[in-house]
């Protein structure tokens, strides 16, 4: 992608002012977009995103340059007024650039661009007519389908030389219900870390299914009653839980700057002993897997809580630096424009014991949210809060009936120590990660869990 | 490459495709970034980035398709791409590339004088802002942000039908959030400044807001749940009209993605209710002579006392109307297929003070920050459940901080429940679009704690 002589001749440039460590990240990416209301093609886009990014770090401090001129004259320029930010004199670091080819973890099969849009439009229409033809009281369809074919090639004064290719595919569906002036939607957008063949190993009309299935039933469901109770949260999507009320807590960019909740916190009793979590950024072929992160490090099995208690955190290279401790291969960003930071890959709460059918049995009164929406968090305070775009009141043990416009909020530390029940049913599911460094895709996930007790805004009142 | 050069290949090349109709719409900016911890530079970005974006008519099919590698390698693809997307699209709407309007506002967006405000200014002054959060209060334990920015940009437009026009604009931003604490109990405050005008960058004043906010949050605690009268605070009134601004879209009003279909000239709003989009606003975020196809832009008052007059249109929403283009087609970047969206777009405020509103309460709660507007809310329904923080106002005074409640309800159903509207209208962060909203009264919201 770039010639490693011009590498390394930016990457000397960008040490003359005392900087102690110098990256270069190139990146050549494809995307093609294209979007379906009604059954109909109405919106198809693709391109090309090209830049080059150079950071730098000296001591603690950091500065990132980025551009989208690959020549070697302005490569050098940008390196210069890079290095410009920093004041002093050039160390005697020596660079030796030496190229690595890593084991690819994520194989994939048929290249998006060697599909024609032709055949992408075919699973769109059929993920369409499905979730359209559920129930005449879906109202509208609308699927888009996304790849994303990304080549990177990082490099870096500790003479790391590395490319790696990712490849991603997604197809978002959103089914509308409609009832006299309401509306009310259901979402599912399945993705993986592969080409077109993520297409023959899953069944598109489940997914479809899934999305009219959830809209139809929360247009003919009750406002959901608030107030304080246990909530069991299903499989999957619902790991998006932990991924906000916790998971970004424990990203080095707020434990570092003693700004979370969890900073300080190892080997302390931090959730309940029912309690274990894990990124992993090797799952094969998984939504938030690659074989490299952004920094070019190899990503790994980080355990964060075992049992209850917190082991570690996700550390990129710069926060590494002012933690004192080993990164952890969790440095991403969504493309060339954003320096690097500690970030999720694939987190999720691991797998216990009890039977799905255990937790809502042993439930007298309380709130089943069978599909979390989005949510957010102040990683600071720990207050987070998520939609429910799926839930049920839970009466004697059973589901009773479906309820809609609920909101769960509290906070993470509280939560995870509240966690009383455990499924023995993990999955995991998509979704996009926006922070410091970008929107980056992640998956999140856990088990069916209970959680005593969340303070649950819903529209109708006690 | 010169970009005009560049055109004139990709349009030849276009001709030789078959494309009739062809556009090129090229971006390029400047940015810088500064970020401070503990009284040191934590990260300094420079960007200079460009890209070009192409679209044309194939077999009478709109086809897009963009680069940020502008040089000869990238000419084939662009075409080639573009084709591939026209000949999947079957939409029937007619689209057009637009040979331009009769007359441009006159609109400069691009401020000499903030040339002035250096790097060497921009980095000491978000010293300052750092410096001036931990000496307002010792409650100040961190500051969790601290950042200055700025960008320039020009963004060009031609196409094969006679349009030429080209913009230059920049701006200046910064961010403080703090932490504060006290025994076990932690709050934080932001405070965002966004303006092509020096002068608002005052670093005190800034941080004075910041730690304000986070020191009144202290001791917090959740109200008991029922329907009260709400104020949205100014801040938190425009993230609700940010959130469900796409409501007045001609293509979600087509698409029967709003509500408001049908009720063009119709009342939508409480009478005191009147809902602007000024694209010409001086020092506006999202202030344009032209949008992303290249019609001249104008202010408009969307809805006038309470009734609905117009619905925000592009070039192909319009003709599905049979009216005229509002000069509201927006791309997200240049890469994005033209859609939708406002300029710069608030409810115009009231003649009462913020203090007068409070004072007309007897029980209510002040909102003054609201937490997940992406995932809470729903803009096809118009429902939101959100959680929120504020203060108790009892008796007209405000008694305590408020947090862990969420709130509940309709925006279609709020917009008439609006009955008192103050006079501090204010802009918050700009997103697909820049929203300003005085505070607001309304007569009551479903409240949990």
């Amino acid at each position: 992608m770039l010639d490693k002589a011009l590498v390394q001749e930016v990457l000397n440039q960008a040490l003359t002012t005392g900087g102690d460590f110098a990256e270069v990240f190139v990146e050549d990416t494809q995307t093609t977009a294209i979007g379906m209301i009604g059954g109909i093609v109405e919106e198809s886009n693709s391109g090309r995103d090209y830049g080059i990014g150079i950071r730098i770090f000296k001591g603690h401090n950091s500065v990132y340059a980025y551009t989208n001129d690959s020549s070697k004259e302005n490569l050098l320029k940008v390196a210069s007024t890079a290095a410009a930010a920093l004041k002093g004199t050039k160390g005697d670091l020596v660079i030796n650039l030496t190229k690595v080819d890593i084991l690819n973890n994520h194989p994939i099969a048929k290249i998006p661009n060697t599909v024609s849009k032709n055949q992408k439009v075919e699973i769109m229409k059929r993920a369409y007519s499905v979730a359209k033809n559920y129930s005449s009281e879906i109202s509208q369809v609308v699927v888009r389908y996304l790849d994303v074919d990304q080549k990177i090639l990082i490099a870096n004064t500790e003479g790391l030389f590395v490319e790696d290719r990712r490849i991603r595919t997604r197809l978002p569906i959103e089914a509308i219900a409609s009832k006299g002036t309401e509306k009310q939607s259901g979402f599912y957008g399945p993705g993986a870390h592969k080409g077109f063949e993520f297409f023959d190993g899953i069944d598109v009309d489940y997914y479809a299914t899934e999305a009219a299935r959830i809209a139809t039933t929360m247009i003919n469901a009750e406002l959901c009653p608030s107030g304080k109770m246990p909530v069991i949260i299903d499989n999957e999507f619902g790991g998006v839980i932990f991924h906000e009320a916790c998971g970004h807590g424990l990203e080095a960019t707020s434990v570092a700057k003693k700004t979370s909740v969890f900073a300080d916190k190892v080997g302390e009793q931090v959730a309940s002993e029912l309690v274990t979590a894990i990124d992993d950024g090797t799952i094969p072929n998984a939504w938030g897997s690659s074989n490299i992160d952004d920094e070019g490090m190899k990503t790994q099995k980080n355990i964060l809580i075992e049992d209850g208690i917190l082991k570690g955190y996700m550390i990129d290279k710069l926060n590494a630096r002012r933690m004192g401790m080993e990164p952890t291969g969790s440095g991403r960003r969504q493309n060339y424009k954003f320096a690097p930071t500690s970030r999720m890959t694939n987190t999720y709460i691991a797998g216990g014991k009890s039977t799905p059918e255990e937790i809502i049995a042993n439930t007298e009164y309380g709130l089943f949210a069978k599909y979390m929406g989005g949510g957010s968090v102040n990683p600071a305070t720990g207050e987070f809060n998520f939609a429910v775009n799926e839930g049920y009141l839970v009466k004697n043990g059973k589901i009773d009936r479906p309820v809609r416009s609920a909101t769960l909020i509290g906070r993470g530390i509280d939560v995870l120590k509240k966690i009383d029940m455990v499924g023995n049913n993990l999955g995991l599911g998509q979704g996009m990660c926006g922070s410091l460094s970008g929107a980056i895709p992640t998956n999140v996930g856990q088990p069916m869990i209970r959680v005593s007790e969340i303070t649950v805004g819903g529209r109708k009142g006690e | 490459m010169n970009i005009r050069d560049f055109k004139e290949k990709l349009f030849s090349l276009g001709t030789e495709n078959g494309f009739t109709d062809m556009e090129v719409y090229f971006n390029a900016s400047n940015n810088f970034n500064v970020k401070i911890f503990k009284g040191e530079v934590d990260n300094y970005t420079v960007a200079d980035e460009s890209g070009l974006a192409f679209r044309g008519l194939y077999k009478g099919k709109m086809g897009y398709a963009f680069t940020e590698k502008v040089d000869e390698t990238s000419l084939g693809i662009l075409i080639e791409e573009a084709k591939g997307n026209a000949m999947i699209i079957e939409d029937e709407d007619e689209v057009e590339i637009f040979a331009g309007s009769e007359k441009y506002n006159d609109f400069e967006g691009y401020s000499k004088a903030l040339d002035e405000f250096t790097p060497e200014k921009k980095i000491q002054f978000a010293k300052d802002l750092e410096k001036e959060a931990f000496a307002l209060d010792s409650r100040v334990v961190a500051v969790n942000y601290c950042m200055m920015a700025s960008g320039e940009g020009e963004r060009i437009i031609i196409n094969n039908k006679g349009l030429e026009k080209s913009a230059k604009d920049n701006l200046a931003y910064c961010y403080l959030s703090v932490v504060v604490k006290e025994g076990e109990n932690i709050k934080t405050g932001a405070k965002f400044v966004a303006s092509t005008n020096i002068t608002d960058f005052h670093a005190k004043k800034i941080a004075e807001k910041a730690v304000k906010e986070a020191v009144s949050m202290l001791g917090a605690e959740t109200v008991k749940s029922k329907n009260y009268p709400v104020i949205f605070r100014n801040d938190a009134a425009n993230t609700m009209l940010e959130t469900f601004s796409s409501i007045f879209s001609a293509e979600n009003v087509q698409k029967d993605l709003s509500l408001l279909k049908g009720k063009l000239g119709k009342n939508i709003a409480s009478e005191k209710i009147t809902i602007i989009d000024d694209p010409l606003m001086e020092n506006g975020f999202a202030s344009t002579p032209f949008d992303a196809e290249g019609v001249a832009t104008y202010k408009k008052e969307i809805v006038s006392q309470g009734k609905l007059n117009t619905f925000l249109h592009n070039l192909k929403t319009a003709k599905k109307d049979g009216t005229e283009s509002t000069g509201n087609a927006y791309k997200a970047s240049f890469k994005g297929s033209v859609g939708i969206a406002p300029s710069n777009m608030y409810i115009s405020p009231g003649e009462k003070t913020y203090d007068q509103l409070v004072e007309n309460v007897e029980e209510g709660i002040i909102i003054t920050d609201l937490q997940g507007l992406h995932s809470g809310t729903n803009a096809v329904s118009g429902d939101f459940s959100l959680a929120a923080q504020g203060y108790l106002v009892q008796n007209g005074k405000i008694i305590r901080p408020v947090d862990q409640i969420t709130i509940a309800g309709n925006f279609y159903e709020l917009l008439n429940e609006i009955e008192d509207i103050a006079d501090d209208l204010e802009f918050g962060l700009p997103s697909r679009g820049n929203f300003g909203s005085p505070s607001l009264r309304v007569k009551g919201i479903a409240v949990s704690g």
